[in-house]
């Protein structure tokens, strides 16, 4: 049960990522400062 | 969650997921607020440093993270609303790396020439193979010598926060590891440009040694750019080519702790290594080759970087938020002296491969 939750969350932070790349890729989402 | 941190796990909530989603709110809004006053406090020192013109050691905002979730959660505590969204720390950690993987290219290892990327391999190796050997005879949980080994071998902060996720190393052990590797890294912003003056070394030389022995990318480009500008590229360029690394010995410890939790003999092994393998470590190579192949341009890699920055700015508040102070304690000073004698060891190795072949560099 705990590996499951692990693998999900895994993959949740995998396609998170992915998905910030894309947006910032496509100029989608604005210049992010630090 | 780690088990030794299980004192404030929030309870499974079974609630639809719009409330469930909500209820994380208040937990993250704790985080960030945590994480912007460590960012502030970083920011404060250097700012500080800079209109006195002295030379203060860089803490990174990641350690004040760890230092005001601590202080929180080890005097008044962490009140029941937060806990869910606390407990997110995870996730960010996870984005935060995958996220990092755009700043290391692998294109980098090949800039530096024969001779370097030869003295690189031989760091790598060293540094692995002592600071393993350190932890085995003080012994230091098999964990924290890991992340120590990855963080001496590598690039401190960024390899430890990489090794965490993929080993799945208890918070107490990689806030212990983070701390132990910026404190020897502000020893050796005074002691290293001390050393290369009296021994006369070039700005080749020293740049290259500075780039070897120096854990994290900030201390070594300042130890460096102390020296001169010259030595300041050479360090980037030897750290960078170091930090590109950082993949491969990460997947590396990934697979060993996954194959090392396979103590009864499971049928099919490989089955097995994949259900346990940390999936992110692939999102992580994924996007390193994208960036590898040119497909950001160099502010979206640095808008990329800086988002990874704020997903572990969350993190490392959740980190210090679960890190309990008795655990750290239990720990006392034997992973310290673990870090700072290999230090000094692969400091000396360096020196001397880098003093042997001078003529060639």
């Amino acid at each position: 049960m705990a590996d499951q939750r692990k693998l999900t969350l895994d993959w949740w932070s995998v396609i998170a990522a992915l998905a910030a790349a894309a947006l910032v890729r496509f100029n989608i989402l604005p210049h992010i400062p630090w | 969650m780690s088990p030794m941190t299980g004192a404030m796990a929030a309870p499974r909530d079974s609630r639809p997921a719009i409330p469930r989603l909500l209820g994380l709110l208040p937990g993250i809004a704790l985080l960030a607020a945590l994480g912007f006053l460590g960012k502030l406090t970083e920011q404060s020192i250097a700012r500080y440093g800079k209109a006195h013109h002295t030379a203060l050691p860089n803490i990174e905002y990641v350690l004040w993270a760890i230092i005001f979730g601590l202080l929180v959660s080890n005097t008044i505590g962490v009140p029941a609303i937060f806990r869910a969204g606390v407990s997110t720390y995870e996730f960010w950690l996870k984005t935060g790396i995958v996220l990092l993987g755009v700043r290391f290219l692998l294109g980098d290892i090949l800039k530096l020439g024969g001779v370097s990327l030869a003295f690189v391999a031989i760091e790598l190796a060293v540094s692995i193979a002592l600071m393993t050997a350190l932890g085995r005879w003080l012994r230091l949980s098999p964990k924290l010598t890991s992340l120590l080994a990855i963080g001496s071998s590598i690039c401190g902060v960024s390899a430890i926060i990489a090794a965490k996720g993929a080993i799945e190393a208890d918070d107490e052990d990689a806030s212990y590891a983070i701390a132990a590797i910026l404190a020897l890294g502000a020893f050796s912003l005074f002691a290293f440009p001390a050393i290369g003056h009296a021994l006369g070394l070039s700005d080749h030389a020293f740049g290259l040694w500075v780039g070897l022995a120096v854990d994290n990318t900030a201390e070594a480009t300042a130890a460096g750019a102390l020296y001169s500008d010259a030595a300041a590229k050479f360090a980037v360029l030897a750290k960078t080519a170091r930090n590109a690394t950082i993949g491969f010995v990460v997947l590396g410890y990934a697979i060993y702790w996954a194959r090392k939790s396979n103590r009864q003999g499971i049928e099919n092994k490989a089955a097995f290594l994949w259900q346990k393998f940390p999936k992110f470590v692939l999102g992580f190579l994924l996007i390193s080759l994208l960036a590898t192949l040119g497909a950001f341009s160099k502010p979206q890699i640095a808008d990329l970087a800086n988002l990874s920055r704020w997903a572990f700015l969350l993190t490392f508040a959740g980190v210090g938020l679960q890190t309990n102070i008795r655990e750290l304690r239990k720990q006392g000073l034997r992973p310290l002296a673990v870090g700072a004698i290999g230090e000094f060891v692969i400091a000396g190795v360096t020196l001397a491969l880098i003093l042997a072949a001078s003529r060639w560099l």
